[in-house]
């Protein structure tokens, strides 16, 4: 008997909500750090350190005019809190930006890839910015602890006696396994933030504040909708079950519950009011000199219909037609499923009429002709690569290709 | 590089302690790798091959002072549809070996790979002929970095013979422990003899 | 921290096969008048929170890392070596922040593959280097040794106390917490790590004291070479 009304105490007392928890306010411009021991210390410090990782990260992409550029992009939304903002361009092939609460800003090259023109880059700063400006952060992690504390006190009850199966129905797997991961051993920042899932109000909010930071910007209020509209497309061509349900890990999906009802606020929104700013050749030129790494980082995932829907779009908007379409070749010889190495040629050999075409295309198309058994056009392929890579690191290689081809017509 | 590494070590670490798992010499003399091949090692190695979670079956994995500092891949001969490492996450493909690969493609499956591991930012480099025993094979160097932004150095040697791919892969952190064992890796790649010959 | 608790959990249970400090064989001990480059302590402490989760604590932290650091330079400084603090945190590029990286992966694959896989390439004697690129740290920042201190750890709040206490009630475990250091001495003129060791801290050594911290630092020092 004892021993129930300890445990009901106990229950009881974790399950009560924070009853100190202050109400959460829209952001001071100018923050300093907060007093130590209080939980904004506790995450602020967490953040600290994640962001020293990131300036170490084999990750980083330093390049200055391109963290410039997109510095110029994110204070044009973020307004007053421009100067609180440190942003990091991280060389990651997935659609993802965060600002943390210490005013660390990460932003993926996958995002970087998926924008077709400046304005909608701005939007997902502005969503971003609205997170950081309503202390989002801050309250993800209070939920998440209500939500252990009150796992815990349903477990504590049910093993009380009961079996402790379904002790945890109704609480989403991924949040206690993010209260068991040690936050102070996370120190890449995606993970910090996937620690503290926000809420879908806190995603409509933040796509509210980032649709009004965007249209006080100047910039086009449908770069809001179209962008996450682009997302759900590319999901929707995925190679993988998950991705295309949206249950993948780490799939944006997982800390930004995305659904039609969004999409509509966001184009209800731009209904009826002026067109702004695009940005779409001075977005393209700035992305172009990092077209290819970040293209190549993106086979790196392997999702080849996320890739080419991707591609697909971009080469729409036209320009850089030889870079994209070499691309697109490579999503076809990388995947290989049937006649997917015509496709690679096909698209390869549209790559070459535009002057942007890698030297590497006429070399693909080679290999891709030996295997075909067409010596003669794989001859033509490797002679233009040669002409074209004088100082090629694999020159000897081709021009071996090229001897086993005479040999095997003259046998 | 604890926090990141932490996790993996320590469930392997928990694995071993628990049993299931050992760590083997692979003294100085022949080693096999699988019925394949062996090479001649000039120094004392660890067979770590238990303890790497993400091999893949027919894979070797040696090691001197743990696979943060100095790792050897030698596969025993990836047949079409092997890759070198193991994918663990469905959406998360690893590299798969196709017997037609051209041979940039060969290059390309083991950088690849080597990204798969976790490194970042994979370049390959001297692409030079080699053999691989008695097989005309291709060499090359490498360099990437983990995510910690610790610059790591690799050299890998490939060959195909009968419709399956060999790789010997050296990764090691460019500060000191690449450059300590060259020697060592070079005179390995040297040794190559092919059984059943 | 897990590898750290695991460490420390195995040596506290004599359940290793190793002793605990490390000292390489054929080191030279430091002069008498060795200058120390002394690494600021990495520390990271955290509360478990009632329902399981780690919450970092920034005071916690600070207060520990200074504690550790004055009580590793009175030590020192008792046994008359001259002291330099480098805040690692500084070096951001270069060899030296690549030689900074290198000695986080030597003393992970320390604490993992020497104290808990005991590999057998590693079986006769400590024998651990960052290679002679450390001398570009010497000069750089002075020493002819360096020190490196880690320290990670959790505490269980009040309320975790009483979940503790039912769940043990009810034969229910719980993760309590616990923390524990590390510390390693290398020598800057060949990079060899002359010796290691690994505490895990006893109740009333609470690194947020700083009588706690001294008695930390006198513990895992106890065994160094100076």
């Amino acid at each position: 008997m004892r021993f129930a009304k300890l445990i009901a105490g106990v229950a009881l007392a974790l399950s009560a909500p924070l009853a100190s928890a202050a109400p959460v306010l829209e952001r001071q411009p100018h923050l300093r750090p907060p007093d130590a021991g209080s939980e904004e210390a506790g995450l602020w410090d967490a953040t600290d350190k994640a962001e020293r990782a990131a300036r170490a990260s084999g990750e980083l992409d330093a390049d200055p005019e391109l963290n410039a550029y997109v510095k110029h992009v994110l204070c044009r939304v973020a307004q007053e809190y421009c100067d609180d903002l440190r942003l990091y361009v991280m060389d990651r092939p997935f659609f993802n930006a965060t600002a943390a609460p210490n005013g660390y800003v990460e932003v993926w090259s996958g995002l970087l890839l998926r924008a077709r023109n400046e304005a909608e880059l701005a939007f997902v700063l502005a969503h971003e910015t609205t997170h950081f400006a309503r202390n989002h952060s801050l309250a993800a992690e209070r939920h998440l602890k209500d939500q252990a504390n009150g796992a815990m006190a349903l477990g504590l009850i049910l093993s009380a006696g009961m079996m402790a199966g379904g002790a945890y129905a109704g609480v989403s797997a991924s949040t206690i396994a993010n209260a068991n991961t040690s936050i102070i051993n996370i120190s890449y920042l995606g993970a910090v933030v996937s620690y503290f899932q926000f809420s879908r109000e806190q995603e409509a909010e933040a796509d509210q504040g980032g649709f009004d930071r965007l249209v006080a910007a100047g910039y086009d209020p449908n770069a809001a909708a179209s962008i996450w509209q682009h997302l759900i497309d590319e999901h929707g061509q995925s190679d993988f079950d998950a991705v295309r349900k949206g249950h993948a890990a780490g799939s944006i999906f997982n800390t930004h519950p995305l659904d039609g009802e969004r999409l509509s606020a966001l184009a209800a929104a731009a209904k009826g009011k002026p067109a702004g700013d695009l940005g779409v050749e001075r977005y393209r030129a700035a992305i172009r000199p990092h077209l290819t790494a970040f293209l190549r980082n993106d086979l790196l995932r392997r999702d080849f219909g996320e890739t080419l829907s991707l591609i697909d779009r971009l080469m729409a908007d036209g320009g850089d037609a030889g870079v994209l379409g070499f691309y697109r070749g490579e999503c076809f010889r990388l995947r290989r499923g049937p006649e997917d190495a015509d496709r690679a040629i096909k698209a390869y050999e549209a790559a070459t009429t535009a002057v942007d075409a890698p030297t590497e295309t006429w070399r693909e198309l080679g290999d891709l002709y030996v295997r075909q058994h067409d010596a003669t056009k794989a001859r033509v392929a490797y002679h233009a690569y040669l002409d074209r890579a004088p100082d090629a690191q694999d020159r000897w290689l081709v021009e071996s290709q090229l001897k086993k081809l005479d040999q095997s017509e003259g046998t | 590089m604890r926090n990141v590494i932490a996790a993996v070590t320590s469930a392997a670490a928990l694995l071993l302690l628990a049993g299931c798992m050992t760590v083997v010499d692979a003294p100085v003399g022949t080693y096999k790798v699988g019925e394949a091949y062996q090479v001649s090692l000039g120094r004392h190695w660890a067979d770590v091959s238990a303890i790497m979670l993400d091999r893949s079956h027919g894979v070797h994995v040696l090691s001197v002072d743990g696979p943060l500092l100095n790792r050897l891949y030698l596969s025993e001969g990836l047949g079409a549809g092997d890759s070198l490492v193991k994918s663990t996450v469905k959406e998360k493909p690893t590299p798969t070996y196709k017997t037609d690969f051209s041979p940039t493609e060969t290059v390309e499956f083991v950088a690849d790979s080597v990204a798969a591991l976790g490194y970042q930012k994979v370049e390959t480099s001297h692409l030079r002929p080699g053999r691989f025993g008695n097989e005309d094979g291709l060499r090359f160097d490498l360099v990437a970095k983990t995510t910690d932004g610790l610059d790591v150095s690799g050299s890998a040697m490939i060959a195909q013979k009968g419709g399956r791919l060999y790789v010997i892969l050296f990764l090691a952190p460019t500060e000191h422990f690449f450059g300590d064992a060259a020697p060592e890796i070079d005179a390995i790649m040297n040794s190559v003899q092919f059984h059943g010959v | 921290m897990r590898v750290w608790l695991i460490v420390a959990a195995c040596l506290a249970m004599a359940a290793c096969t190793t002793t605990q400090a490390k000292l390489a064989t054929t080191a030279d001990r430091p002069s008498p008048n060795a200058e120390i480059l002394a690494l600021q302590p990495d520390v990271q402490l955290a509360i478990i929170t009632a329902g399981g989760v780690t919450e970092p604590r920034a005071d916690w932290s600070t207060a520990a890392r200074d504690n550790i650091a004055a009580a590793i330079k009175g030590a020192l400084s008792a046994k008359g070596l001259k002291y330099t603090a480098l805040d690692p945190t500084t070096v951001e590029s270069g060899r030296n922040a690549q030689l900074l990286r290198l000695n986080n992966a030597v003393g992970q694959s320390i604490l993992t593959y020497d104290y808990l896989i005991q590999l057998p390439t590693h079986a006769n004697g400590f024998d651990w280097t960052l290679g002679d690129g450390v001398k570009t740290l010497a000069t750089t920042y002075g020493g002819d040794y360096a020190l490196f201190v880690n320290a990670r750890g959790s505490y269980s709040s009040d309320a975790r106390k009483a979940v503790i206490v039912v769940a043990a009630v009810l034969g229910v475990s719980v993760p309590t917490g616990g923390q524990a250091l590390d510390a390693s001495l290398v020598d800057m003129r060949t990079g060899r790590i002359v010796w290691f060791n690994v505490a895990q801290a006893s109740p009333d050594a609470d690194m947020r004291t700083p009588e706690g911290a001294q008695s930390l630092v006198k513990d895992v020092l106890k065994s160094a070479p100076f």
